[in-house]
């Protein structure tokens, strides 16, 4: 075991980690602001997948364009999420609104799954690349160069969504609605419309992700389950609800599977991040971050 | 500027106003008090759109408001500084007063009430990177009425300022009062304390249990017998 095995792990660990930081942000931001625990969020991840698809196979797009374009159908899509559902339920929900809202999400993954499956039907629906070729790291070690561009829009797009949540006055709204909602209503902040634009960007984080990882997740109406279970993972481990912390903990888990996978052998990777999950639940419930969550962006 | 004409409202099935009806115009300043749970607070809640009236009706500018949500009565120009405050306390004093302007999108327009803001208050520009949950109680009071005057209100609707503060800040939250009216900013104002409320407001209205039982000038309030017994105790004399 030398030094570069050990590069080489952290650079395996840090690209995984890219996305799972994506992935887990957008969970958190639903939860901190919303309240939601969205177990459709895999869902969400798949709606990217097919929409790069479609517009890079179908319609030959040039891949970032087809990115971009799903990126925006996965907003889309979660503006109409949540108008459907969430901003129908909270007219009707008051008191047992996060075990609602739960379930509502449940049910949009079940629907989505099996919509999915009757429309498009069980097919993968992948591609091999997007630009083909190789980036080298380090002497020893090449990546695929959709590897590293999927690395770099996760990291571009956490940077903008960070950016987006400080400078901008709807950014600061949001982070107000999930600090004091009587607060935010008082200065005149829209309630609904930050709930809608909140999933919609949740939506487009997680659309993001499946989308730039087309050529290695190919769109299938089951897909979503694993990177929802993934995000899920990362989101307990830091703590519910703090986007700051997902993103740190997306890395660290992807880290952990990278090194567990080394050294323990493949297969391994996931008994490794689930006993740490265990002993942090036993050991300490509120997450790695603590408790003391007063925002979704700051703790 | 405001009127309230009938009004009741409750929560659930437990109704708390009966038949309110108050006025206030503009420049004036204009005292709700009386003992604990009179429904002070829930009038003000109700005029700010935070609890639905099931009669009667609120009007300002002349304009019906009732049954509007409040994040849109807030951008009529009115604004409701609460009892519990609802600062964003993980955000900056700076943050929070720029989100008093939210409804404001002008650049020029947010710095000069930003300025102004500032200027009234000094305390909350050396606190200006400080986060909302740290600050003391007497800040804390000051940053919301900061952050409710960031909008340049028309009407600012006050629930008690004085609550939790020490005697010598009470007298402070008062003069900052007491000047925002000197400026020509429109008040309504809910008080427990009422001899010191009376000697700095214009008008006031007494409220027990959910009505609007007496009404009149400081002067007339101040001379009023029963509110002589009750509430100041016949020898008390004014500050």
């Amino acid at each position: 075991m030398d030094l570069s095995t050990i590069w080489d792990l952290f650079v395996t660990g840090v690209l995984r980690g890219g996305l799972y930081a994506l992935m887990a942000g957008g969970l958190a931001l639903l939860f901190g602001v919303m309240n939601i625990c969205n177990f459709a969020h895999g869902e969400l991840f798949i709606i990217g997948s097919y929409v790069a698809y479609f517009a890079h196979v179908t319609f030959g797009l040039n891949p970032l364009l087809a990115i971009l374009v799903a990126a925006a159908g996965s907003f889309v899509a979660g503006i109409l999420i949540e108008k459907t559902f969430f901003s129908t339920l909270r007219k009707t929900s008051k008191g047992e609104w996060v075990m609602n809202a739960f379930l509502v999400t449940l049910g949009v993954s079940v629907v989505f799954q099996n919509g999915a499956q009757l429309i498009w039907g069980v097919k993968y629906r992948g591609i091999t690349q997007y630009w083909g070729g190789t980036v080298q790291i380090t002497p020893r070690m090449a990546i695929a160069a959709d590897r590293a561009v999927a690395f770099l829009i996760s990291i571009g797009a956490i940077v903008l969504f960070w950016l987006f949540m400080r400078r901008t006055q709807i950014g600061r709204a949001i982070r107000a609605v999930s600090q004091n909602e009587r607060g935010a209503m008082l200065v005149g902040i829209d309630l609904n419309m930050i709930h809608t634009l909140t999933f919609a960007l949740g939506s487009m984080l997680a659309g993001l992700g499946g989308a730039s990882l087309l050529s290695l997740v190919p769109a299938y109406p089951f897909a979503g389950v694993k990177p929802n279970i993934r995000s899920w993972f990362v989101v307990t481990v830091v703590g519910l609800g703090n986007v700051g912390g997902s993103i740190v903990g997306g890395f660290i888990v992807g880290l952990l599977e990278s090194f567990a996978y080394y050294f323990l052998g493949q297969g391994w990777q996931d008994v490794a991040s689930l006993v740490m999950l265990i002993l942090l639940l036993l050991f300490k419930p509120s997450g790695l971050f603590g408790s003391e969550v007063k925002g979704v962006l700051e703790r | 500027m405001l009127q309230v004409n009938n009004l009741q409202a409750g929560y659930g099935n437990l109704q708390v106003l009966w038949d309110v009806s108050l006025d206030v115009s503009k420049g004036e300043f204009v005292a709700l008090i009386g003992p604990n749970g009179a429904g002070k607070t829930s009038t003000l809640r109700t005029i700010a759109g935070l609890v639905r009236p099931s009669n009667g009706e609120v009007a300002f500018l002349g304009k019906p408001i009732d049954g509007l949500p409040a994040h849109q009565i807030s951008r009529l120009g009115i604004s409701f500084v609460t009892e519990e405050l609802d600062l964003f306390e993980s955000m900056s004093v700076r943050e929070n007063l720029l989100l008093g302007a939210y409804t404001i999108h002008d650049k020029s327009k947010k710095q000069e009430s930003l300025d102004r803001v500032l200027q009234l208050f000094p305390r909350l520009e050396e606190r200006e990177k400080q986060l909302a949950g740290t600050l003391s109680g007497g800040e804390r009071k000051m940053l919301a009425i900061g952050r409710g005057l960031m909008s340049d209100p028309r009407l600012l609707l006050v629930d008690e300022p004085s609550l939790g503060l020490a005697p010598k800040l009470v007298l402070s939250a008062y003069e900052a009062l007491l000047e925002l009216h000197r400026r020509g900013v429109t008040i309504l104002l809910v008080e427990q304390n009422v001899n010191t409320t009376l000697h700095i407001v214009d008008r006031g209205y007494v409220m027990e249990q959910g009505r609007i039982v007496l009404q009149g000038t400081s002067e007339e309030l101040l001379a009023n017998a029963y509110l002589q017994e009750t509430y100041m105790g016949t020898d008390v004399s004014p500050v």
